[in-house]
């Protein structure tokens, strides 16, 4: 990330370090979000991404790194400057939603209102306002032990939000829910994301919240970034073999670019004595003869009986797997097995000869 | 990342750089921290170099010396107190072991009739006055003037005597049967939080019942009994009144009374004072050590957040037995003594027999009307003063707590560490051996002959159990809870006011609780700091013992018995069962 893309940024976090002990938890990395655009940190748990977000909210304070929010200049290690939380106005939302048992819903909500010193009266309108954005009108008046995971999920986003505050922060929202509920809610903190236009700053370890809800996502490992984009280019043209890897399924096979011009190339790799020359899309900043990956999603392999006309290579089906809309195939290659997904019309069974052959244009060559 | 083209010209605000230094929450927890390290090192310190210095012969100069150690080992009589320290502590911790395990069994295992009944009596020794139990006993077995040697003698024709508690058997019987609670309760916390399902498995595996018993439940709760055992040599080794009253007048020393004398009294030698006390400091010290690092983390956690129904074994007829033993315990440990000091105390004089034409209520007048002329000075101040100490302390030291807890839960490092550890220091230290070091270090301040310097030993002392019951609360409330209202904008204060405090309410008020029961009754480290004027309930309770009658003893002995009673009904009604497991 460079400096002018971080101008245009609401949010902008600059070379943020955080040890824990002796620990790099967070390594050095920069980026920045637009004015009302939604970010997800993803990556595995031990990332650093839940510790950026605490940098940013302010709960942790970094060991190196600048942190600006808006005009707000939050965090500067260089210069010895920290703004405590309660000074950021942020809005988050905890992983264990946080709601104080002691207090009713509206109470909950009204908390960061009452702490603000507004007037009841407006206090009262913008808590019901809140309520009724995430629709928990019925539960306004339940004390918080009453309610469900999910209902205490969207009393956690009402009070974040009621305060209209610079910037919403998500810790995991999401992973103490049920696989039905937290589909229904990705969509629903999506809508009303969009609804408040609050910059918003979300982590997880889901890449498919990640893909639903973004704008913008930054794939991360031991505490550095590994890419940033959007869902569809992060899908779509992972930059390395740990994006790759990380976000969907994908067939790895380390080889070695032997054409490359503008971001399209070609890419060997080899299996014993057979050889696959792949033409390819590159990478940035893939060279002719450099070590790379190949790169491919099981939906953008065919695997046909007969010989085709482009690049392919001839291997045998080792197990398939019936899934309705398609089939799930093993096809080996010398040592490596294709990840497949197959038409049910073609027919493969385990035990057939079958030729793979790659959709240039979904052929990727990603660096190592 | 979406690439705008944006003017550059942001006018940046930047935050106070001091301000980020000195906030609310830095300079709370620094004064806290920094209030816990005097208060708990300096008199440690202090008795340290104190046991150094010897006095010499004329008494007014002092050099520095080993003579102190060598008179502990060499005079007869503090040699003998020593012994006698080591014999009554092992045998008090033989004696409430066995009561307190075999107890604990009954009530968590067993199908013994109306347990639930006599369960709570079974912990009310834990908040009685171990001194107003020896002067119960005393006037209960005394050869003389004991109630049941008089029963003896006219019902049954007895010559001389059946029963003797002064001496040090008597010591042993009444510290016994009084921190039996303490074993108890850390069994029967052991035994409750047991997974049943250990010793089903061990029960289809072919084990009886009794191997089972044997083989896997004993293992299992023997890091608990290890750890009550523990604390009760500890606690009956720091232990004054029982040994004061029982065995002192009747040339029993230990070393609790023989620092007493030199802290005290006529021939006060508190540089010899404060040697015994590092004597037995070291040794409550090390075994608080023990039981800190060594047993307690090898307490097996078979807790897992599910309330478990333990196994429950059919004791057939014997049942009964069981019953009337725990009914005994109570008996003897509860309702005896109280209804001997009741009876005590509306007699005029006491003889060792009840007298119905003599009853009256004299003694109560005397010893709680403060208006009243003939009232006893001793006890009035006392009473007053240790409500007072008792309410404000219990305040402080909580508050005290809250802080710590909050440093030692939620701001993690190496601050955090040194204060965990500054907060069992004082656990490990008797009364009387930290009251020592408090006083040999303030005794030529303002604050000595004041409240202030009473109030300094209680909070000292006792601030870790209302630490430990704060903790205990604080790990099991999310740390998200505290961290999403300073996100809602509240300070830290706001948040401690609004949010920490109000959720950790009911371990405050258990706490509050059970440090007013402690200070209410406290007696070993009153009779080293007091002075006429400051004088303790306890201390008052001393005093009559001391220099008045039987009956006035019994009845101020009788109204601190009263109020602890209601405490402990308090106490019940807010803390759970479990609260109390040290």
């Amino acid at each position: 990330m460079n400096a002018e893309t971080a101008n245009g940024s609401y949010l902008e976090v600059a070379n943020l370090v955080k040890y824990f002990g002796d620990d790099r938890a967070v390594d050095g990395i920069s980026f920045g979000v637009p004015q009302g655009k939604f970010l997800t940190l993803l990556g595995p748990s031990g990332c650093g991404k839940t510790t950026t977000l605490m940098c940013i909210a302010g709960l942790h304070k970094p060991d190196a790194g600048d942190i600006r929010i808006g005009s707000n200049a939050v965090a500067s290690v260089s210069r010895g400057e920290f703004m405590p939380p309660e000074k950021r106005d942020i809005g988050m939302v905890f992983q264990s939603y946080a709601i104080w048992p002691h207090m009713t819903v509206s109470q909950n909500v009204a908390y960061p209102l009452e702490i603000r010193k507004l007037d009841r009266s407006e206090i009262d309108d913008r808590v019901r306002e809140a309520i009724r954005l995430v629709g928990l009108e019925d539960m306004a008046e339940k004390g918080a032990t009453q309610l469900s995971g999910g209902q205490q999920q969207r009393a956690a986003l009402a009070r974040a939000i009621v305060s209209h505050p610079c910037l919403l922060l998500f810790d995991e929202p999401l992973s103490n829910l049920d696989l039905k509920l937290r589909e229904r809610m990705r969509v629903e903190l999506k809508r009303i994301q969009h609804e408040v236009g609050i910059t918003s700053i979300y982590v997880t370890h889901d890449q498919a919240e990640a893909l639903v809800m973004s704008d913008d996502i930054i794939v991360m490992s031991k505490g550095r970034i590994e890419q940033t984009g959007g869902p569809h280019a992060i899908y779509a043209r992972p930059t390395n073999r740990y994006v790759s890897n990380f976000i969907g399924i994908a067939n790895l096979l380390e080889g070695r670019v032997t054409r490359a011009g503008g971001d399209r190339g070609e890419i060997e790799v080899a299996q014993g004595e057979s050889r696959l020359l792949a033409p390819c899309l590159l990478a940035e900043g893939l060279a002719e003869g450099d070590a790379a990956v190949l790169s491919v999603r099981p939906e953008n392999i065919e695997a046909v009986k007969s010989k085709p006309s482009g690049p392919a290579v001839e291997g045998e089906v080792v197990q398939t797997v019936f899934l309705g809309n398609w089939l799930d195939c093993r096809v080996r290659w010398g040592e490596f097995e294709w990840k497949v997904q197959a038409h049910p019309r073609e027919g493969l069974r385990t035990g057939d000869k079958v030729y793979v052959c790659l959709d240039p244009d979904h052929t990727l060559a990603v660096r190592p | 990342m979406t690439t705008e083209a944006a003017p550059s010209d942001i006018q940046v605000i930047r935050p106070s750089k001091w301000r980020g230094i000195f906030t609310q929450e830095t300079i709370a927890t620094s004064v806290a921290s920094f209030i816990v390290a005097i208060a708990v090192i300096l008199p440690l310190m202090a008795l340290v170099v104190n046991s150094f210095l010897v006095l010499d012969d004329m008494g007014f100069d002092t050099e520095w010396g080993l003579a102190n150690y060598s008179e502990i080992f060499k005079g007869r009589i503090i040699r003998k107190a020593f012994l006698n320290t080591l014999f009554i502590s092992s045998m008090c911790t033989v004696l409430a072991t066995f009561f307190g395990v075999s107890l604990a069994w009954i009530n968590a295992r067993t199908n013994c009739p109306w347990r639930e009944k006599l369960e709570p009596f079974n912990l009310v020794p834990f908040f009685l006055s171990p001194f107003v139990g020896a002067i119960a006993w005393h006037n209960l077995a005394s050869p003389k003037v004991g109630l049941l040697n008089n029963w003896a003698r006219s019902l049954f024709g007895i010559q001389g005597h059946l029963f003797n508690v002064d001496n040090i058997f008597g010591i042993i019987w009444v510290t016994g049967i009084f921190f039996t609670p303490l074993v108890y309760l850390f069994v029967i916390g052991s035994l409750r939080r047991m997974d049943p399902s250990l010793e089903d498995s061990a029960r289809t595996t072919g084990a009886g019942l009794w191997r089972t018993t044997m083989s896997v439940t004993l293992p299992l709760v023997t890091p608990a009994i290890l750890s009550g055992a523990i604390i009760v040599f500890v606690t009956s080794a720091g232990e004054f009144g029982v040994p004061f009253k029982l065995g002192s007048p009747y040339g029993y020393e230990t070393l609790t009374t023989q620092i007493f004398t030199k802290a005290v009294g006529d021939d006060a030698n508190h540089y010899l004072g404060a040697a015994m006390s590092m004597i037995l400091g070291v040794i409550t010290g090390l075994f608080i050590w023990i039981q800190q690092r060594i047993i307690a983390p090898r307490a097996y956690t078979t807790v897992t957040g599910k309330g478990f129904r333990p196994n429950v074994i059919d004791l057939g007829r014997w049942k009964w037995a069981a019953f009337a033993y725990n009914l005994g315990y109570v008996f003897v440990a509860v309702a005896l003594p109280i209804l001997c000091l009741v009876i005590v105390s509306l007699h005029p004089v006491w003889q060792g027999r009840v007298i119905p034409n003599d009853l009256t209520s004299i003694n109560y007048q005397k010893v709680l009307f403060f208006w009243s002329p003939n009232s006893i000075s001793a006890a009035t101040n006392g009473i007053k003063n240790s409500f007072i100490l008792a309410s404000i302390g219990a305040s402080i030291a909580m508050l005290l707590a809250i802080v710590i807890s909050y440093m030692i839960h939620r701001t993690k490092g190496f601050g955090s560490r040194i204060l965990d550890f500054l907060c069992v220091v004082p656990i490990g230290f008797p009364g009387i051996v930290l009251a020592m070091g408090v006083l040999v270090t303030y005794i030529k301040t303002p604050i000595y002959a004041t409240l202030w310097i009473l109030l300094l030993g209680y909070i000292t002392r006792f601030f870790p159990y209302g630490q430990r019951n704060i903790s205990s609360i604080m790990l099991a409330v999310s740390e998200e809870l505290d961290q999403s209202s300073r996100m809602a904008g509240a300070t830290w204060v706001t948040t401690l006011r609004r949010i920490t405090i109000p959720l950790l309410k009911p371990g405050i008020f258990a706490g509050w609780v059970l440090l007013f029961v402690i200070f209410l009754r406290e007696l070993s480290i009153s009779i080293i700091l007091y002075t006429a004027g400051t004088e303790t309930l306890s201390v008052g309770v001393y005093y009559l013992s001391n220099f008045e009658n039987e009956p006035l003893t019994a009845a101020l002995s009788v109204a601190q018995t009263v109020v602890l009673l209601l405490c402990v009904v308090i106490f019940r009604k807010v803390a759970g069962k479990e609260a109390l497991t040290a």
